[in-house]
């Protein structure tokens, strides 16, 4: 009962908006393009904004995805350094680790975005609402948070139990971003495909991980070049462009993909 | 036998399928006899040029065939594109099977002759694993959706976002990691290191395995046609 009662207000707002824009275009007379268009992108961050705090309420709640995504990364991290023991890792692996526990972790934590509107029974009140792009963008912005905001802890948990040395804070950071966001953009669609199968927890790993090749190649590389004995910001150039391409198109692809995915 | 059939041309079919049979028969007799020049370590095992490329045209097509119908599906709904979609990526997915296999144990006795190496992260080699992977988790999703409209939609919604990552694995990968395939990292072009005699066989080799799938490919959207017909379930 009281998850739901977020949305209706977030929502009452948002569908009282059209009848005003209406109302104002039509006593004005003279309609002027610029300011509608204008209005309809305010429109549209407004509802994009509603569904993002929405979920970050829901999320804030009960901090179902925050937690499994933490205790997943501090788990997972965990056994990797109790495996690998003692024993010196080279920058290389110790990045290609690092991004396997996100990877992972990802996988089973963004999808929870889509399953739980199914489990509540509230995806009919958003698809009659709010129109699908803005759920769309709503939901891929909370994941990038998340995801971010998890990765961030999955490096510092990682730096602190493996001793990894980072010396180029700033491309570390701008490369978890951009792999945070490239992430979401992949998930987000899956997630919304994976919530209307049957059986579905196992599926978004299998759908997601051969998508992921070619961030997976580029972020590794780009992490490693920010660790100890790493080439810095040169040499990083082509890897974080080619994440910068790989989060537009896939999110460009999602985008396009997303209404057939969300309405019935 | 039904004269007709609503959705392929079966005349044209009976045509192709025969040329493709008297086609590739000749293929595989020129590919096995003709006489190739013999380089050291290659020897014999460059005959594998005229299965293994071909294997990859073939499978590139099917993908792009695949994605070609699931556009469709999403566009109009319509359950023979469903259908097709989903023959061209089995049928697509056994060709780069074969591919993958091929070049795997070729490379083992040509490339890295006395390394003990099968799998070395070629960028193409990686290409194909992955494309592979992609489609098995293609037929998964498929499996676990109940409903086939909606089984048709959320399926061709994957194989499109999936295929907007092809780009990455043709273009990007190959300039980010080594390889040995002609063509790439600065080794010669394919057309200066092969003999002409080869390229004779070869050509001729992609247009008959390319019809070959082709014609598999039609022949499975008919069973799969008449099965839904009969059933209401086009997966079986």
């Amino acid at each position: 009962m009281e998850a739901e009662s977020a949305e209706p207000e977030a929502i009452r707002a948002e569908s009282a908006k059209p009848e005003a824009i209406k109302y104002e275009s039509a006593e004005s007379g003279s309609v002027r393009a610029g300011s509608l268009e204008i209005d309809a992108l305010r429109q549209w961050f407004r509802g994009v904004w509603a569904i993002f705090l929405k979920d970050l309420h829901l999320e804030l709640r009960n901090r179902y995805a925050l937690n499994v995504l933490l205790m997943f990364v501090l788990s997972s991290v965990l056994v990797v350094t109790f495996a690998i023991g003692t024993d010196p890792v080279s920058t290389r692996t110790q990045a290609a680790l690092l991004w396997i526990v996100i990877t992972f972790s990802a996988s089973l934590g963004l999808g929870r975005s889509f399953i739980a509107e199914e489990e509540r029974g509230t995806v009919l009140l958003l698809q009659l609402n709010v129109p699908g792009g803005q759920v769309f963008a709503g939901k891929l912005v909370f994941n990038m948070v998340l995801i971010f905001f998890v990765n961030l802890v999955a490096l510092l948990v990682f730096t602190f139990l493996l001793n990894t040395r980072i010396t180029d804070a700033g491309l570390i950071i701008t490369t978890l971003f951009l792999g945070s966001v490239g992430l979401a953009g992949a998930t987000t669609l899956l997630s919304a495909i994976v919530a209307r199968a049957t059986g579905s927890s196992a599926l978004l790993p299998v759908l997601l991980l051969p998508l992921l090749y070619p961030l997976l190649l580029s972020v590794v590389r780009a992490t490693q070049n920010g660790f100890t004995g790493g080439t810095g910001w040169e040499g990083s150039g082509d890897h974080l462009i080619n994440l910068v391409a790989f989060a537009g198109v896939v999110i460009t692809a999602s985008v396009l993909l997303f209404e057939h995915v969300w309405n019935d | 036998m039904p004269a007709s059939h609503p959705h392929i041309n079966l005349s044209r079919y009976r045509v192709v399928r025969s040329i493709v049979f008297v086609w590739l028969t000749v293929i595989l007799f020129a590919g096995f006899l003709l006489n190739i020049p013999r380089i050291s370590i290659l020897e014999h095992t460059a005959r594998n040029l005229y299965f293994h490329v071909p294997m990859w045209f073939t499978m590139m097509g099917a993908v792009g065939v695949s994605a070609w119908h699931s556009v469709s599906v999403l566009r109009t709904g319509s359950r023979i594109a469903d259908i097709r979609a989903l023959q061209a990526a089995r049928v697509g997915a056994w060709f780069g099977a074969l591919g993958l296999l091929t070049g795997i144990i070729w490379s083992r006795y040509t490339w890295y002759v006395g390394t003990d190496v099968w799998w070395n992260f070629d960028p193409r080699q990686t290409m194909a694993a992955l494309q592979l992977l992609i489609y098995g988790a293609y037929f998964v999703l498929r499996s676990a959706l109940e409903e086939p409209e909606k089984r048709a939609r959320l399926s061709a919604a994957f194989n499109l976002l999936a295929f907007s990552t092809v780009p990455f694995l043709l273009y990007v990968l190959p300039r980010q990691m080594a390889s040995l395939h002609p063509g790439a990292d600065g080794n010669p072009a394919f057309s200066q290191i092969t003999a002409p005699v080869m390229r004779l066989v070869f050509y001729p080799a992609i247009a008959g395995f390319i019809g070959l799938f082709w014609v598999l490919y039609t022949q499975r959207v008919r069973i799969s046609w008449i099965k839904y017909r009969a059933t209401g379930n086009a997966e079986l």
